[in-house]
């Protein structure tokens, strides 16, 4: 376990060197924010409340949806892709370490750093810049857990990516089609109340909804009863539970196949 | 030294060559292309789904939100597929690489961007033309070879706006040593386009006009298609904005280049 | 003509004096704090056509700057350079259709296209006619077998066929010279002896002046009738090969790992080295790399074997590695006078 730890050291300290890309992430997601703000205030322009959400609520949710994207977004596939491609990788496959949870304390070390570089100054400028309101609640007890399990979740998809690299040379169409269908279908971009209500069910029973919408929802609407949450929070531990089953079991097929650069 | 002509030849000699290349890889090509084509509609199928819930937005329908975001795709199209190698940049000019671009009797901007085509944005392309061609016959809009060649010269223009931001971005490269978020900035910047100017207040407004012409990259352009008794006369400038804004860049690529010396000794 | 011409050229770059940490960075910005490097400080000389030069000199001697201000990249900050009667930098363009590149290290052919369409791609770039192109691929096929390669995507040759299809290339459009960077590095002796005889091949059939730069002392002793050596922006030695060979060929370099050395080893070694030769025994020793000592020998004077059985048998060798004498040192004899 303490050689777990070493990698999650390592990359925090990796992570703090590029302080100006930081920055420029802030910026970025500023950017998206404040076209989030305009359009948003212009769909609810006359409406108090659409589907269930008010303006305040749904800004949040948004904006709050693209800061959680960029501490969710891990390198893994890419990172995985270039080890596989380049032979690097069975450096790791003969030591004694689990390639997966190697590839994930080392990422969650990057998040570690993004979460006080990136998101904290996101979130404090989103409450004092921004002036987005909130409710407290409940809800933000539960949020923090709930933030965990879906980056655990969101690791699992990446991985399973990475993994295509021993399929195919090249993995961004992959990469880019799950980053699609992850926003998508995970209320990301939209809040979920949104979406046609025959298409909601079926979105409900997807694994991607436990990545945005169930946290985002429990700081959205943070005041309902904690068996609600708790429930929330059981499904999602659920789909974090199987898609680790998933993605191990992808791992012991594309194990199969390697081919390492030689020459 | 070679005239337009012989330019115009030459690329299309090397990019037949390169697309030859890159076809060999028939699988990767083939998920990019679905990749793409996912990522295009992405945010299009959002405002279809989000005009289940509200009648329109700024006073703009459904039918012509796609419409502008249908000429935005085509008009990002040039940047991604001719300017691509823009994004390799920062790695060329720090590793020395980049001192090959001189030595042939090229300009140098052809040269370095002739590297890469990016077939798969083809597919944006080809989407943003299908959706352009759908969304007018559904507003019915009418075609007249006047209009049509209109459009061709606000494409044109559009995308020159687009590949001078992104291009100026990059060449940043000359001067800082991480240049990489610049240009991911100004690319991100695009991202304010495809909206109607009129849900920005009026700083943005005018910044989007005025400083950062990201208004005639999609909007304005489109409006002038879409509701012509509402355009200002300022929409006539958009190819004047378009070619000025590049005049501007190669100009700053110019100084780059020509300060540029490589590493080592 | 005159090809070439270099008349008290001058480069100066300006280098900011950094400062540590965040607040030196943030200083750094707005300070006027430089300092001037001189890489080329005054040099002059006269390349004729169909020569070929070998412009050698160690790292940082202003090489690559001196052929960076011939190949029209850099401006230069003082001093005349004429290429075929033109500035380079106010000409770049069209220089560059008289002139051949080759970096040893990256190749200037499209990396994914099979060969011949890289050469295809060039004929076009450079107006060759048809003719031209034929005879000059029939050329390079007749010396090194060329047409194998055609088909095959550059980025799968190896670093020697690689090497011949860049040379290739900047020959193709016969240009008036050539700048060859180090041609034959990494490369085995095999194809190191092809790519040098077909080098002097075309000089001799076409009369293009060839610039090389070079470590690799075998290949200016193969080709070069010329030397011009440079350091620390100055010219060191500008005239014939034969007088600079003398120094080459005869000399070896030892380079000895001692035991417990200090600073009074390189004292001892220099002492006992004169008492057991003599005053004239041609021995400089010197440490250049972290436990390495080199002693180079001019072998026309004191036989290597009786100088190294002597080390042995008087200092604590734990290892010894024998090297043809290395550019540095060329240049430090150069500097004690040895062409004198």
């Amino acid at each position: 376990m303490r050689g777990y730890i070493a990698f999650i050291r390592g990359a925090m300290l990796v992570g703090v060197v590029y302080r100006l890309g930081f920055l420029f992430t802030i910026l970025g997601n500023i950017v998206y924010i404040i076209i989030a703000y305009f359009l948003w205030r212009s769909i609810y322009s006359g409406s108090d409340s659409i589907n269930g959400l008010t303006f305040d609520q749904a800004l949040l949710y948004v904006a709050l949806g693209s800061t959680m994207f960029i501490l969710l977004k891990t390198y893994t596939d890419w990172g995985m892709a270039g080890e596989i491609r380049d032979g690097t990788i069975s450096i790791y496959l003969t030591k004694p370490i689990d390639y997966q949870l190697y590839n994930f304390f080392t990422t969650i070390g990057f998040a570690s750093t993004s979460l006080v570089t990136v998101t904290l100054p996101t979130v404090l400028m989103l409450l004092f810049v921004f002036r987005i309101h909130i409710a407290f609640g409940v809800g933000y007890l539960f949020f923090p857990v709930s933030l965990l399990i879906a980056f655990i979740i969101g690791f699992n998809f990446d991985y399973a990516v990475g993994l295509m690299a021993f399929y195919t040379e090249s993995i961004w169409g992959i990469s880019i089609t799950k980053e699609i269908f992850i926003s998508v279908l995970s209320g990301a971009l939209l809040p979920l109340q949104f979406f046609p209500a025959a298409i909601q069910q079926i979105l409900m029973w997807l694994p991607f909804q436990a990545i945005y919408y169930t946290p985002l929802m429990m700081v959205t609407k943070p005041d309902q009863e904690v068996g609600v949450f708790l429930q929330m929070l059981a499904v999602q531990i659920a789909w974090a539970v199987v898609t680790y089953f998933l993605s191990r079991m992808l791992y012991n097929q594309a194990i199969k196949v390697l081919r390492v650069a030689g020459g | 030294m070679l005239s337009i002509g012989e330019y115009i030849r030459l690329y299309f000699l090397i990019e037949t060559q390169y697309i030859k290349a890159q076809m060999q890889y028939r699988a990767d090509f083939l998920i990019s292309s679905i990749g793409m084509f996912f990522s295009s509609l992405a945010t299009l199928s959002i405002f279809v789904v989000l005009f289940q819930s509200i009648p329109n937005l700024a006073g703009w329908s459904l039918m012509e939100m796609v419409f502008i975001y249908a000429f935005y795709m085509i008009a990002i199209s040039p940047m991604q597929i001719l300017f691509d190698n823009i994004w390799w940049i920062r790695y060329k000019v720090q590793s020395g690489d980049f001192l090959r671009y001189y030595f042939r009797p090229l300009n140098m901007m052809f040269y370095f961007m002739s590297e890469r085509f990016d077939i798969k944005g083809l597919t944006q392309l080809a989407a943003g033309i299908i959706l352009l061609a759908y969304s007018s016959v559904k507003l019915g809009l009418e075609w007249s070879p006047w209009k049509l060649a209109a459009l061709v010269i606000a494409v044109f223009s559009a995308s020159l706006v687009l590949i001078s931001i992104a291009v100026m971005a990059g060449s940043s490269a000359f001067w800082l040593v991480n240049s990489y978020p610049v240009l991911a900035l100004a690319w991100k910047i695009r991202e304010f386009a495809p909206y109607p100017m009129s849900i920005f207040d009026g700083i943005f407004r005018f910044a989007f006009t005025f400083i950062l012409p990201i208004g005639f990259i999609a909007f304005y352009p489109a409006q002038f298609f879409l509701r012509p008794e509402e355009i200002t006369p300022v929409i006539y400038l958009t190819p004047v904005i378009g070619v000025a804004l590049f005049a501007l860049t190669y100009r700053v690529w110019t100084l780059g280049v020509n300060s540029y010396t490589g590493t080592g000794s | 003509m005159t090809l070439i011409h270099l008349k008290d050229l001058a480069k100066h770059f300006k280098i900011l004096n950094r400062h540590e940490g965040l607040k030196g960075a943030v200083r750094d910005l707005f300070s006027g704090d430089y300092r001037t490097v001189k890489a080329v400080d005054g040099i002059s000389f006269d390349i004729e056509p169909g020569e070929i030069v070998g412009y050698i000199g160690p790292n940082g001697a202003g090489k690559s700057t001196t052929i960076k201000m011939m190949t029209g990249i850099l401006k230069p900050s003082g001093g005349v350079i004429q290429v075929n009667g033109l500035s380079p930098y106010d000409n770049r363009i069209h220089q560059a259709m008289i002139m051949g590149v080759v970096f040893g290290q990256r190749t200037q052919l499209w990396w994914d296209l099979p060969v011949i369409e890289s050469f295809k791609i060039l004929k076009e770039i450079y107006k060759v006619d048809q003719r031209m192109f034929d005879d000059h691929l029939g050329m390079f096929n007749e010396l090194v077998g060329l047409k194998a390669l055609f088909t095959q995507q550059v980025r799968t040759l190896s670093l020697g066929q690689r090497m011949l299809c860049d040379i290739t290339a900047s020959f193709l459009h016969n240009p008036q010279v050539v700048f060859l960077d180090e041609p034959t590095i990494g490369l085995d002796i095999s194809i190191k002896a092809k790519i040098r005889s077909l080098i002097l091949e075309l000089n001799r059939t076409r009369n293009t002046t060839i610039i090389l730069t070079t470590h690799d002392l075998g290949d200016v002793e193969a080709l070069c009738r010329r030397i011009i050596i440079i350091d620390k922006g100055k010219i060191l030695y500008d005239g014939d090969i034969k007088k600079v060979n003398a120094l080459f060929g005869a000399y070896r370099t030892l380079k000895l790992q001692i035991k417990d050395y200090s600073d009074a080893t390189l004292a001892a070694l220099q002492e006992r080295l004169t008492g057991r030769f003599g005053a004239a025994h041609g021995i400089t020793v010197a440490q250049t790399e972290e436990y390495w000592t080199d002693v180079t020998i001019d072998q026309a004077r004191t036989p290597l074997a009786d100088v190294l059985g002597f080390i042995m048998s008087n200092f604590p060798v734990a290892d010894v590695r024998i090297v043809e004498i290395s550019m540095e040192n060329v240049v430090r004899k150069v500097y004690d006078g040895a062409l004198q």
